[in-house]
């Protein structure tokens, strides 16, 4: 099972962004504890010069850990016929204790790494490092997601039974069930979705008003995080029921499926997207009067509130076709 | 105004072949000037000059040219700066082979992204300021070495830089060419350059247009005359 092309590419992924994470965050603590670019020792040059090839490496390796979310994803789900009891990613990565944490720290470090990359690119943009020891404190809160992360999926492939009766999604995601999952799934779908379609036109409202009038970034930033908990909350309760035209499967992995056009990847990718591009806005809010970036944040801050109110878009108009065109019908008129 | 505060340049630090080209050298270079580094082959002129032109980074020390510190850019910062502050003409001319004098002379200004009529009309006017009009169709190979010269100084003018960095630029001049490059530096003076020129020429060290000669040895300042 471990011999699996997509898990293999996880493990291999895996040890190499852990490997980068570690040497960069040691290089990050040097960094944190000498940096003075009024020096101009020996130690200071050389951790200028290094500086340049640590963001390069981990502007890979964070890329790198973008992609194995969906590549996780797409393991688990791609497994879930050699389990008895699973009928897609949900059985599989119940199989043992390592799935979940390993997903939930796999999405944590998306957004993080995420974060990261947007900070960098400023970072990146000034010639007097601005950011640099806010960039490499960042780098030591993520990197124990990433160490972590990488144990659990190590464990969770390793650990993989074959005799194993796991759950079905139909199960883990029943409104019967006592977890919160089944909580979430059990909640009524009219007010989640007048909550799920106010959420978005306030975060829209917000994002287009810091477009055009450069004000109100935190508010935006906020509204995005929070737009993400609205939205999986949305997905368990109601969306995945119009998807599967069904009025009792909310499961939020089936969607990853070819029955379904793999429409899943698109819908997270745009989620999860709008949640860092979002909230990218309200992190460079506090540096935008530091002088050499007082012409660079504003505008990297409207391209990313474009790109960010762009994939909102994008969800709520996939959402909302299947919503409208859905044989299934769950309020009366 | 350059200045430099206590620049080291060591390579092969910490190996068995370690040499320190520059050592420890604290010095302000005036605008508007031409200041001439003197020294025999290994005192680190080449190596100053490097640093300060930003195509090499010291060891330690700092480095500052028109009041932005230049050691701890980035590279693609670096690149603007030395495309935009200095003009380089080497002692090997190092002009590009198989092209016309005038691509040679226009090739500095390609990545500014100049609109290629202008930038051929400005590195016309160069070459007849030169008296290279002639030559401007031209393939390198072809130029005499006084000719030659004067292209790579036509070169190192294209993109307007305020210092001008020459690295033994007589080294493979006659006298005759020699004293003509140090009349190119005078005019270049007058036009507000600043002309930094590293040889041990005495045609050079020794010429009236020279206001200020610094001499190094062994990778320091020659504090004591000798040289």
């Amino acid at each position: 099972m471990v011999f699996h092309p997509a898990i293999l590419a996880l493990h291999t992924s895996s040890i190499l962004v852990t490997f980068m994470i570690l040497y960069s965050t040691r290089h990050g603590i040097q960094i944190l504890r000498s940096w003075d670019l009024k020096s101009g020792s020996e130690v200071q040059l050389n951790l200028e010069r290094k500086t340049y090839l640590i963001s390069s490496l981990l502007a890979y390796a964070f890329a790198f850990q973008l992609g194995s979310l969906f590549l996780f994803v797409y393991a688990a789900d791609h497994l879930h016929t050699l389990f008895v009891g699973a009928m897609c990613a949900a059985g599989s990565l119940y199989v043992n204790s390592y799935g979940y944490p390993t997903l939930v720290l796999k999405v944590a470090s998306f957004l993080l790494g995420g974060l990261w990359l947007i900070f960098n690119y400023v970072d990146n943009r000034a010639y007097d490092y601005p950011l640099i020891k806010k960039k490499y404190f960042l780098l030591l809160v993520i990197s124990p997601f990433i160490v972590v992360e990488a144990v659990l999926q190590g464990n969770y492939f390793f650990l993989l039974r074959p005799d194993v009766i796991t759950s079905c999604c139909g199960s883990l995601f029943s409104v019967s069930g006592a977890s919160v999952a089944s909580e979430v799934a059990s909640l009524p779908s009219l007010p989640v979705k007048i909550v799920f379609y106010s959420w978005t036109a306030l975060t829209l409202a917000a994002g287009f008003w810091f477009y055009l009038r450069n004000r109100g970034g935190y508010l935006f930033a906020g509204l995005s995080g929070l737009q993400f908990l609205v939205a999986v909350v949305s997905i368990l309760s109601f969306v995945s029921l119009y998807f599967y035209e069904l009025p009792t499967h909310h499961c939020p992995f089936c969607i990853l499926q070819r029955e379904y056009g793999y429409v899943g990847y698109p819908l997270y990718i745009a989620l999860l997207g709008s949640t860092i591009t979002g909230m990218g806005v309200g992190l460079l809010m506090p540096f935008r009067k530091t002088d050499t970036l007082r012409e660079v944040i504003p505008v990297i801050q409207r391209r990313l509130t474009l790109v960010s109110v762009s994939l909102i878009l994008v969800f709520t108009a996939i959402v909302t076709y299947r919503v409208i065109f859905s044989n299934l019908i769950l309020e009366a008129p | 105004m350059i200045q430099l505060l206590d620049v080291r340049k060591v390579f092969n630090a910490g190996r068995p072949n370690q040499f320190v080209a520059v050592d420890g050298i604290t010095l302000s270079i005036e605008p508007c000037r031409i200041t001439a580094l003197k020294g025999p082959s290994g005192s680190g002129k080449t190596t100053l000059l490097s640093m300060i032109g930003c195509m090499a980074r010291p060891t330690s020390g700092r480095i500052t040219v028109m009041n932005r510190e230049v050691t701890s850019l980035p590279e693609r910062f670096l690149t603007e700066v030395r495309r935009k502050t200095f003009g380089f003409v080497f002692q090997q001319f190092n002009l590009i082979k198989g092209i016309t004098v005038l691509e040679n002379v226009m090739l500095p200004a390609y990545p500014s992204g100049e609109r290629h009529a202008t930038l051929r009309r400005r590195a016309s006017a160069l070459l007849d300021l030169f008296d290279l009009s002639q030559k401007a169709s031209a393939r390198v190979e072809w130029l005499s070495g006084g000719e030659a010269q004067r292209t790579a100084i036509a070169r190192a003018l294209i993109n307007d830089p305020s210092v001008i960095i020459a690295d033994e630029p007589t080294g493979n001049l006659d006298s005759k060419l020699s004293q003509e490059f140090m009349e190119i530096l005078r005019r270049l003076r007058e036009n507000d350059k600043t002309v930094l020129v590293s040889s041990h020429d005495p045609i050079v060290f020794n010429s009236s247009v020279v206001e200020r000669v610094i001499c190094l040895r062994d990778g320091r300042i020659d504090g004591n005359g000798g040289c």
